[in-house]
């Protein structure tokens, strides 16, 4: 195999939906040792999953597209924490980690025994980050939040979208990727410390103030004149024209983004507006920022003629910004550039034998990383992690067992033979 | 945030030669405490130009684009494009852990500084380009924006309102996660240089990490069901009850994803608004089996949401644990009070505008702390330092440049 970037870095997560997660997806794709401990009492929400083609709308908890892009790679054990002795292994696995992520609601890891106090006793050089949606302190730490809540809340939202709408949402719970990034820049910026220094810390995520530094100057514009920024929808307030412009084919389109004049002057040429080209008012952004609405629609009457990504060819081959707005069969069947990077990845998948996730897009070209595994079952690696990487003896392995400790599924009882 | 704490990265040197789509990347470091070495072409870089300016006027240190992107680095003024420049860009880059580019592909190699020249000299050097596309494939070469990367790593098709074309997010979204993504990888390639001695080149394409950054609505959703995700307004298509609601102050936006807050919901519901079809079992359990009546339980929700004021449908739905959060406007999230009590918001001097106020730290380490440890450089501010200080150029020859045009 190759060598692996953090090959020797071992993580311990409790966590849940994907703000967590993702680190660790990230971590054990470079090569890190990631237990995930979970619980039958509080199955996650990808846990939840009914496949859209099951007949019978039965959870399956293996089987999420979700589970697999924020899990795949990582080794699951299943712990009761509501008991002792659950609480004591889990001690056990931070005892030999470097690291812990945790995402749990407010106060949950100290309920269980597993707050920062215990866990750095389990373990002095330790690093953990707890990532929530508004902290751990304030006026009210413990309010429950999804991504979504975040974004609405942070003023991201509202600035979205076009100017007579009252803002926009991505669909995909942005927050919750933008955190779990920071996060991991975060626990990376402790191991390098503790690196030089053996010091380890924890560190302290609040979703919402992450997404606030997301949009900073406009947060700035904000502080420093009380006045709400403009909302653009897709123009800028230096590059013109910008926009969406829609293309032959249904809900079809394509962007543009014009950043200076031989920019300007292609664009000019390739639509057959050379007038404009060396017209002096167009010169700079702000003359063309005044004739913005007669500028896209030009510039839309050129594209309404052409297939997008034929448009896009003919603009990028005049070297102006422009792409397609593709939709995900696009991405996947359609983009030549991304399959000859290899951006998708196939993984290996316990129950679907192979399935084809989003590419993790470290660009590690010296140590490119891999997933091992996706489509683990809750306590699917309880033996290994609990007998090879902890050293626990058969016979107290199945203590732990019996006293419900170590939580295990039927099959799994079924399939195991007698200590 | 412990006061006095060394920082996490101090010690940590890193040469940035980047435009916005890469300056968050730089940032990020600089704030827990690497020396950020900005270059930036004589005159001062073209990012100073880019509005909002502070009071409306334009001027080198009055962009808030650039005041809030380079905190914490120093910077001086070089032009790369001449050759004079070159001994200087080396020695910087040598100098560096780490070498942050955007510039088109194979412009770091003419210029003398590619990974593999300066990896020759220093086998432990790590250098990230980002870039729209990637080092390689067909696209490689292609020209990129915040809204081109919005459009082909799939944000844009899913975003905004179904009647509406599609729409790209405030701000420069998808450059700050592509900056993000870039300084997690330079880190991590960084401490395997520190375990093998051997540094890499780290290919960040903007394209990808948007992708990977959207992925919910992503490939592996539609292998699955089939459905090819598009806009839809606020709601996510598999959470139901999801999206914004009316209330009679404002707007909320409420999500359910678990069984047991839409039970508490449903109850709710029931108390204030009399609907005793809202308790019907049939709507109990994941959101997978609400998703057909999504319509109905958005008009039940409603007619909770339209009987009071956003502040009491925040506070009360979260005293029963449903995640109810406002829609807040800018003057909100500026004037949120819990904000205000982690103290989240801070004011940083600039020698030449006066006092200004940030949004603060993406997280908190407990031991070494985030800081804004200096505003924005002007421009050349440091070149006296670096280059006579660090880099032992005679003030003579920093002179004679400087005379050419180069510093």
């Amino acid at each position: 195999m190759d060598p692996q970037a953090l090959e020797g870095l071992k993580a311990v997560e409790f966590t849940q939906g994907m703000a967590g997660p993702w680190i660790g997806r990230m971590l054990a794709y470079c090569g890190a040792e990631v237990v995930r401990i979970e619980s039958h009492r509080v199955p996650g929400v990808v846990r939840l999953y009914i496949p859209p083609a099951a007949e019978d709308r039965r959870v399956q908890p293996e089987m999420s597209p979700w589970f697999t892009d924020w899990d795949a790679g990582k080794l699951f054990v299943a712990l009761d924490l509501k008991r002792p002795a659950g609480v004591e292994l889990a001690l056990r696995l931070v005892g030999r980690a470097d690291l812990v992520v945790e995402n749990h609601r407010f106060g949950a890891m100290d309920k269980l025994g597993l707050g920062w106090e215990s866990l750095r006793d389990a373990n002095p050089g330790l690093i953990a980050i707890s990532s929530s949606g508004f902290g751990e302190d304030g006026l009210h730490p413990g309010y429950v939040s999804w991504g979504p809540n975040v974004e609405a809340m942070s003023g991201m939202a509202w600035l979205g979208g076009f100017p007579e709408r009252e803002g926009a949402m991505t669909q995909y719970a942005y927050p919750d990727s933008l955190s779990a990034l920071h996060g991991l820049f975060a626990v990376l910026c402790a191991l390098d410390h503790r690196e030089r220094t053996g010091q380890g810390q924890r560190i302290s995520l609040a979703q919402l103030e992450t997404t606030l530094a997301m949009i900073g100057p406009e947060m700035m514009d904000q502080l420093a004149h009380d006045r709400a920024p403009e909302r653009l929808g897709n123009r800028s307030l230096y590059r013109v024209p910008q926009g969406c412009y829609p293309c032959a084919g249904e809900d079809r389109y394509c962007v543009i983004s014009v950043s200076n004049p031989p920019e300007w002057r292609a664009l000019c040429a390739l639509i057959g507006k050379h007038a404009w080209a060396e017209d002096p008012r167009f010169e700079a952004s702000a003359g063309r920022q005044a004739e913005a609405d007669t500028i896209d629609e030009a510039i839309a009457r050129w594209t309404r003629e052409r297939p997008p990504h034929d448009a896009v060819e003919q603009l990028q081959g005049a070297g102006i910004p422009a792409g397609v707005v593709q939709d995900t069969e696009d991405q996947y069947r359609r983009d030549p550039h991304l399959a000859e990077r290899g951006y998708f990845e196939t993984i290996p998948h316990l129950k679907k034998g192979e399935v084809v996730a989003p590419g993790i897009p470290l660009g590690l070209t010296g140590t490119p990383g891999r997933t091992t595994r996706a489509g683990a079952a809750m306590g699917e690696d309880n033996e290994r992690v609990f007998c090879e990487l902890l050293g626990l003896s058969e016979a107290e392995y199945a203590r732990y067992v019996d006293a419900g400790a170590i939580e295990v599924s039927e099959n799994q009882e079924a399939e195991s033979s007698p200590a | 945030m412990v006061a006095g704490g060394e920082s996490a990265l101090s010690g940590r040197r890193v040469l940035e030669i980047a435009d916005e789509s890469g300056v968050y990347c730089g940032k990020l470091l600089a704030d827990m405490g690497a020396d950020v070495i900005k270059v930036e072409r004589p005159g001062g870089d073209p990012s100073r130009s880019i509005p909002p300016f502070l009071g409306g006027v334009p001027g080198p240190d009055r962009s808030l684009h650039f005041l809030y992107m380079n905190t914490s680095k120093r910077g001086i003024t070089l032009d790369i494009d001449r050759p004079e420049s070159r001994p200087l860009l080396r020695a910087l880059a040598l100098a560096a852990d780490i070498v942050i580019e955007t510039l088109p592909v194979g412009r770091l190699d003419a210029l003398g500084i590619g990974y593999a020249s300066l990896a020759a000299a220093k086998p432990e050097i790590v250098v990230t380009s980002i870039t729209g596309f990637g080092q390689t494939g067909p696209r490689k070469d292609w020209k990129s924006a915040d809204i081109v990367a919005g459009a082909v790593g799939g944000p844009m098709h899913v975003t905004g309102e179904a009647d509406d074309p599609p729409v790209n997010l405030a701000g420069a979204q998808h450059f700050l996660m592509g900056s993000t993504c870039a300084a997690a990888s330079s880190l991590i390639a960084l401490l395997c240089a520190g375990r093998t001695g051997r540094g890499q080149h780290v290919d960040i394409s903007i394209q990808e990490t948007t992708l990977a950054v959207s992925h919910i609505s992503g490939v592996g959703k539609w292998l699955d069901d089939g459905i090819i995700p598009r806009r839809v307004g606020t709601g996510l298509t598999a959470s139901v009850p999801s999206g914004a609601y009316r209330c009679q102050d404002g707007r909320v936006y409420l999500m359910v994803n678990r069984p047991a807050h839409w039970k508490a919901l449903a109850e709710w519901i029931h108390e204030e608004t009399g609907n005793e079809e809202v308790l019907d079992p049939l709507f109990e359990g994941p959101s997978s089996k609400r998703i057909e009546y999504r319509e109905l339980l958005d008009l039940f929700i409603s007619d909770l949401t339209a009987l009071h004021s956003v502040d009491e449908i925040f506070h009360e739905g979260q005293r029963r644990h449903i995640a109810f959060t406002p829609l807040r406007t800018t003057a909100g999230a500026a004037g949120d009070p819990h904000l205000a009590s982690r103290d989240y918001f801070i004011n940083l001097e600039h020698p030449a505008v006066g006092p200004l106020r940030y949004p603060g730290a993406p997280f908190r380490p407990e031991s070494t702390p985030w800081a804004l440890s200096r505003p924005a450089p002007r421009p050349g501010e440091h070149n006296d330092e670096i280059m006579l200080g660090e880099l032992g150029l005679s003030p003579e020859a920093l002179d004679r440049l400087g005379r050419e045009g180069v510093v």
